[in-house]
């Protein structure tokens, strides 16, 4: 555009002549980056198809085979080559779910207090850890889960667990048998620490974002900064939140060498969360190197289909929840 | 500072009425304000009057906004920002640590600059704030819901879609929302900064309208940057300059006769 400025003072001609010229640079660079954008976009379905096409072509032989019972078979025996994933299934759904109980509502009170309550000098420091913690490799959490974490748990947590929720009706099956340590528990403390700076930190930008003076709007109604944070602060940023709920779930569910490290690896589905189990990833990562069979193989696979359609469901589980939101607020 | 003694109206203390019928609700006395270690309030000493409006006018950053917001004490939420001085709402003194500010915000309300309609319904925006001082039965709640948005004008607008979102509105349906939230918890004293300088003639209009007939019941403060509104809807106005208080005196006083040389020359738009 430099060009068309500094030749402005020229005959008018000529200034004719290098206007359609530097246009019709210009329409080509534009007509470039559109399809450069739209390739890169293109690229990402491409990619998903891909993934999709090979996952149920990878799983076929284990799907023909085991039909729907593949669903709900608990048997997994390479021996026999007898295969079902509802033990995996089950372990990912109740780990994850353990791991939002927990890393949601601190994870969210974290964000509040750091953007409503916190003094100046301690948010730096506190944001700081937050972000470390989300950069701390899994392998780590995982040798720290097995050695340090699962045994303080067996010592100390589960023990207490047991001799308090074990005799109430209702209660004892979920807290029975004897302290592990690894197990379900351990495994779905452990995603809560890993997913708990993903959504603290998500919340808290979010957060950051509300403008100041709906807030002050609040507050000069007489509000308390709980009563802010309820009614206001988290309804403005339902999105946000959402958004960061559901990054932190995702990252439970296919979570891997964490999960492996300290979830015990057993294909039983057990009413007891102190029992071990074994994870949809967890068995991939233990199983692949041994699987000699094509039907082991395949049935590895078609665990992975299931976990992507797992993921699938949650994201559109998401979508739905924000719309009956968005029409409970009347929008 | 010896503009302070141009007051025009009689220093009364709280209980009594001066001669002329007028009772004060809220006297700031020696008022001195800090952000940080920027005095940005010297000396300031006003008083609004029950059943009255005053307009603060001055040009920007001259302090309107921050003593508006010492009144129901808003500059608490940040820090580095303190008062010092008296603030007197019917006698007590507001700026005493040991004030309860909810109960503070209650009886003095705010309207900003900008509508700030809570993310929610119509009917929840002004439901909320009552909830938050009584528990009332289903059918009251909606009266005085129904009161509030009747109040501030805007209840034939909005009586048929009370479950839309607050944010549907237009801007000014969204300010007279945000009036009849304020209303409806039944304040003493109404703030307004600068509650039309976001909105249409027409709707300016409105709120205009709506501030002469609650004054009726309250005691308004407004900061206006139009001198025509603050001379059309005030019966008392203070001019405000750096941080000081030139001269507050009666509207009409202030409009035509007024003892400062500074404020003459900013009502006549020479500067500001």
């Amino acid at each position: 555009m430099a060009d068309v400025a500094l030749q402005s003072g020229v005959t008018s001609v000529t200034e004719q002549v290098d206007r359609a010229r530097v246009l019709q640079r210009l329409r080509l660079s534009d007509a470039a980056f559109r399809h450069l954008t739209r390739s890169a976009a293109i690229l990402v379905l491409i990619i998903l198809g891909g993934i999709i096409v090979s996952l149920v072509h990878g799983s076929w032989p284990a799907l023909r085979t085991f039909g729907f019972s593949f669903l709900y078979t608990e048997v997994w025996n390479p021996v026999t080559e007898q295969f079902g994933a509802i033990s995996p299934i089950y372990g990912t759904v109740v780990t994850s779910v353990i791991a939002m109980l927990i890393a949601v509502p601190v994870g969210l009170f974290i964000a509040l207090f750091l953007t409503e309550l916190c003094p100046m000098w301690l948010r730096r420091p506190i944001g700081i850890a937050i972000e470390l913690l989300a950069g701390i490799p899994s392998i780590i959490y995982g040798i720290w889960g097995l050695f340090v974490f699962a045994p303080f748990l067996q010592q100390y947590v589960q023990p207490f667990l047991i001799s308090v929720f074990g005799n109430l009706p209702g209660l004892s099956t979920l807290f029975a048998g004897p302290p592990y340590g690894i197990g379900v528990l351990t495994a779905g403390l452990i995603l809560a620490i890993m997913v708990l700076p993903f959504i603290t930190s998500i919340s808290r930008d979010v957060f950051e974002a509300v403008p100041p003076v709906l807030k002050e709007a609040a507050y000069g109604l007489g509000c308390t900064t709980w009563e802010v944070a309820r009614y206001v602060v988290l309804p403005f940023t339902r999105v946000g939140v959402i958004g960061g709920v559901m990054l932190g779930l995702g990252r439970a569910l296919g979570e891997t060498m964490a999960v492996t490290f300290v979830i015990g690896n057993a294909h039983r589905i057990s009413g007891s969360i102190l029992a071990p189990g074994t994870t949809i990833s967890a068995t991939i990562a233990n199983e692949f190197t041994e699987a000699v069979g094509d039907l082991y193989t395949s049935s590895l696979i078609a665990l992975g289909l299931i976990l992507f359609v797992i993921t699938f469901i949650v994201l559109a589980f998401a979508r739905l929840m924000l719309m009956r939101l968005n029409a409970r607020l009347g929008k | 500072m010896n503009s302070v003694a141009s007051f025009t109206v009689p220093t009364v203390s709280h209980t009594q009425k001066s001669s002329d019928g007028l009772a004060e609700k809220v006297s700031v006395r020696t008022l001195d304000f800090f952000y940080g270690d920027n005095r940005a309030l010297k000396n300031v000493n006003v008083s609004l009057f029950k059943g009255h409006v005053t307009a603060f006018i001055g040009p920007s950053g001259c302090g309107k906004s921050t003593l508006l917001r010492i009144l129901n004490r808003m500059y608490d939420l940040y820090p580095n920002q303190r008062a010092t001085g008296e603030v007197l709402l019917d006698g007590e003194n507001i700026l005493q640590p040991g004030q309860d500010i909810n109960l503070l915000r209650a009886k003095v309300g705010m309207v900003f600059q900008k509508p700030t309609p809570f993310p929610m319904t119509i009917y929840e925006n002004i439901a909320f704030g009552i909830r938050l001082y009584e528990k009332l039965p289903k059918s009251e709640l909606d009266g005085r819901v129904q009161h509030a948005l009747q109040r501030a004008a805007l209840w034939n607008e909005v009586k048929d879609k009370l479950g839309a979102n607050g944010l549907s509105l237009s801007g000014g349906q969204q300010q007279r929302l945000c009036i009849a939230r304020t209303v409806a918890v039944r304040p003493e004293v109404i703030l307004f900064d600068e509650p039309c300088s976001a909105l249409d003639p027409i709707s300016t209009a409105k709120i205009e309208e709506l501030i002469d007939e609650l004054k009726e019941d309250y005691t308004i403060a407004i900061v206006t940057h139009n001198m025509q509104q603050a001379a059309r809807v005030s019966d008392f106005t203070a001019f405000m300059y750096l941080g000081e208080l030139i001269e507050y005196g009666e509207t009409t006083k202030i409009f035509t006769t007024p003892n400062d040389r500074r404020t003459q020359d900013y009502i006549t738009g020479r500067f500001g």
